[in-house]
């Protein structure tokens, strides 16, 4: 056992940073948010230097694709890059023309990245099948949202079609779209504290800054504490090969911090955290969405208790 | 002990729900921003009721209404989701009056009450948040005249309003409370720049950029350096009508109208989640009532009100969260309800004084812990 990333892994994370330090951040995020835009030059930045294959490379595998979703949702990443680069090549479904949309057979409403979307993948549980669909760009309508993320409205018709990926798949695809909103959420939160410490660091009142409070110091420790055992519950997932109850844990833990890793950026952010103009947002917003996606909190709860005690 | 409000008071409750009939979709809660001509029409149309003035003093043109009175007009509009209750009527007027001299009274409190004046108010400073008393922008005088530079963030709605109601200092930078005092500026003076910062609910706050702005000395209200314990008076003098139960009592209505609409009644999860909401609602509704009954009994009601303010705001946002939790990705819709409210509860436990200042002053005066205030 060691937690410690090998050279290997570090020499992914260290490229792949230098990638999202030209390609991405809340800056970026921002100006692409304002017109619902999808960021097609760092999802071919992260394609060509072979990021979006990494868990079907030789000698690489799901966790050092858990890792580099992780990052680039640290970067404010504009990608579908968990759905490409762990769910896609979990089902062993090759390389798929991304953005890759994923989507219930019955979408409870729209569905990220659905508008720009060249690939989609249904989850259908009543045919236990996975299928994917190809699609045109814009086929789903794009629909408004301020929670982070372009969205669309997948047609019913379109969410029924698709080439079925075969027995077992529907599970498959569960899992792994469960390990991928794990390890998307645990980078967002990350983020989230730390543009917050940055802040609360800096910003001083009564004399000194507001993060040398030990109210404030506690309230943002309670936070790390919950984000390091994300990361770590998505890792293990991952490391795995996303076994149902791992991820379903993962996932579970994870979307459930996020919802106080939201609550507590903002409140110690004050004001300026309501902002447009703060990076805070671009994070915490999307922390919302992902709480939701793939039936919420409740069903990945559900899941781990089916996985752990059976099915009542 | 007496749960009821008086014939009286139910029948101007009633009156106060047919006037708002016509108001009804004006949404100037949420939207003042957008649609302040409008509010500002109603505030008028309040005006010429005298409800603007309902708890003044006769001789200022009030009806020296009750507490009790006030709330329930400000509860129902909360309610109503017309307006928030307007600073110029409030704050302003309530100081003027206890203050100002005879020629400010004469100048200021016709338009106030009237509907024709209104206010935003520069407290707030980029480096003066929760620490509020360490503002620098400065006022210096020179003969008959303030010369006011700095610089002020923060204000709501300043885009549509006549007047700041502004606090600078006077004293020495070190005076902290000391070296305060409280200027009208007419926010069309040389020198008054307003910046807006779009906000997440969709909105925008202002900063105001103060350079070289000349006030008349006669613009002052109250003693020079003295105008921190004018500010807390004030404040209390307005506690029982600041954070108004009716509106969470509304985010619970309309939340739960679009639970149903979404075909998610009968979800036993939903069900429950809702029932737990309707009892925090309750819980708003007495800390509220706690205040006005403290108020109306001549008590200071400062941890009352902190109390209110902190369960009024978490449960704005404990509704709005919960149904988005509950409804799925429906909720995140651009311009339907529970994406507006789960973005603008976000502030409610900033504004108006943080959560964090108001559990202090539970802590400090409910407890009796010591600490700073
Ligand atoms: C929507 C909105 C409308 C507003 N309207 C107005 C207006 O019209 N006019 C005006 O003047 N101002 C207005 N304000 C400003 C408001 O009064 C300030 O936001 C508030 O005083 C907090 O200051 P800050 O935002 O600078 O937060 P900061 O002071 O920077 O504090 C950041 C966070 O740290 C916490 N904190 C700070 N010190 C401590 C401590 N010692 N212990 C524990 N926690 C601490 C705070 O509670 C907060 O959560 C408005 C704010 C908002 C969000």
């Amino acid at each position: 056992m060691d937690f410690e990333l090998d050279t290997d892994q570090q020499a992914i994370l260290d490229a792949v940073g230098v990638l999202l330090a030209q390609y991405a951040g809340p800056g970026r995020a921002i100006d692409l948010a304002a017109g619902d835009a999808y960021d097609f030059d760092l999802d071919a930045a992260l394609a060509d230097a072979g990021f979006t294959q990494v868990a079907a490379t030789r000698g690489t595998g799901p966790l050092e694709a858990a890792l580099v979703t992780e990052a680039v949702a640290a970067a404010g990443g504009m990608v579908s890059f968990g759905a490409a680069a762990l769910v896609a090549t979990g089902l062993g479904a090759g390389d798929l023309p991304g953005p890759i949309a994923i989507s219930e057979a019955r979408p409870p409403g729209p569905v990220r990245f659905a508008s720009h979307a060249r690939t989609l993948l249904v989850l259908d549980r009543k045919a236990d099948e996975a299928r994917v669909v190809a699609l045109e760009p814009g086929t789903c309508a794009a629909v408004r949202s301020s929670f982070g993320y372009p969205m669309g409205r997948v047609p019913d018709a379109l969410a029924r079609s698709g080439d079925a990926l075969g027995g077992g798949s529907a599970a498959r695809l569960a899992c792994w779209w469960r390990l991928a909103l794990a390890a998307e959420a645990t980078g967002t939160m990350a983020a989230c504290l730390d543009v917050t410490t940055r802040y609360l660091s800096q910003r001083r009142q009564f004399g000194q800054a507001i993060g040398s409070f030990q109210a404030v110091q506690h309230r943002l420790a309670e936070l790390a504490i919950q984000i390091e055992a994300s990361k770590w519950l998505a890792r293990e997932a991952a490391f795995q090969g996303a076994p149902a109850e791992g991820v379903a844990t993962a996932a579970s833990y994870a979307l459930a911090a996020a919802a106080q890793v939201f609550a507590e950026t903002h409140q110690l952010s004050g004001a300026i955290g309501f902002t447009r103009e703060h990076d805070l947002h671009v994070f915490s917003m999307r922390l919302q969405t992902l709480r939701i996606e793939h039936g919420g909190v409740g069903a990945h709860r559900r899941a781990l208790s089916a996985e752990r005690w059976g099915r009542a | 002990m007496n749960f009821a409000f008086g014939r009286e008071e139910e029948a101007f409750r009633h009156e106060v729900r047919a006037f708002l009939a016509d108001y009804r979709d004006l949404d100037g809660f949420f939207r003042q921003g957008r649609v302040w001509p409008r509010v500002k029409a109603m505030f008028q149309a309040m005006g010429e009721r005298g409800w603007l003035s309902l708890a003044w003093p006769r001789e200022h043109g009030g009806s020296d209404a009750s507490a009790v009175m006030e709330f329930l007009l400000w509860d129902e509009v909360a309610y109503a989701r017309a307006a928030r209750n307007p600073l110029a009527a409030g704050i302003v007027a309530r100081t003027l009056i206890r203050h100002g001299s005879a020629e400010q009274h004469a100048r200021w409190l016709p338009p106030i009450r009237s509907g024709h004046l209104h206010f935003s108010l520069a407290y707030s400073e980029p480096e003066a948040g929760s620490d509020l008393a360490s503002l620098r922008t400065r006022a210096s005088r020179q003969g008959e005249r303030y010369v006011v530079n700095g610089r002020k963030i923060w204000q709501s709605y300043a885009q549509d309003m006549d007047c700041l109601w502004l606090l600078c200092r006077t004293g020495s930078s070190e005076s902290r409370g000391r070296g305060l005092s409280l200027l009208i500026v007419d926010i069309d003076a040389p020198g008054v720049q307003l910046t807006p910062h779009p906000t997440l609910d969709g909105e925008q706050l202002n900063e105001v950029l103060l350079e070289d702005v000349e006030v008349p000395v006669e613009n002052r209200v109250g003693p020079e350096d003295g105008a921190w314990a004018l500010m807390s008076e004030a404040l209390a003098d307005e506690r029982h009508i600041q954070f108004p139960p009716g509106r969470v009592r509304r985010d619970l209505e309309e939340m739960n109208a679009w639970v149903r609409e979404q075909g998610l009644a009968d979800d036993p999860h939903v069900v429950r989640r809702m029932a737990d909401l309707a009892v925090r609602v309750l819980e708003v509704e007495m800390h509220g009532l706690r205040v006005l009954d403290a108020m109306q009994k001549g008590l200071p009601a400062v941890v009352e009100a902190a109390a209110n303010k902190v369960a009024h705001s978490v449960v704005c946002q404990e509704i709005a969260r919960a149904v988005v939790d509950l409804a799925g990705p429906e909720a995140l819709v651009e311009g339907v309800r529970p994406s507006l409210l789960w973005r603008q509860s976000l502030w409610e436990t900033i504004g108006g004084g943080t959560s964090e200042v108001m559990r202090g002053v539970v802590a400090r005066k409910g407890l009796g812990l010591g600490g700073r205030a």
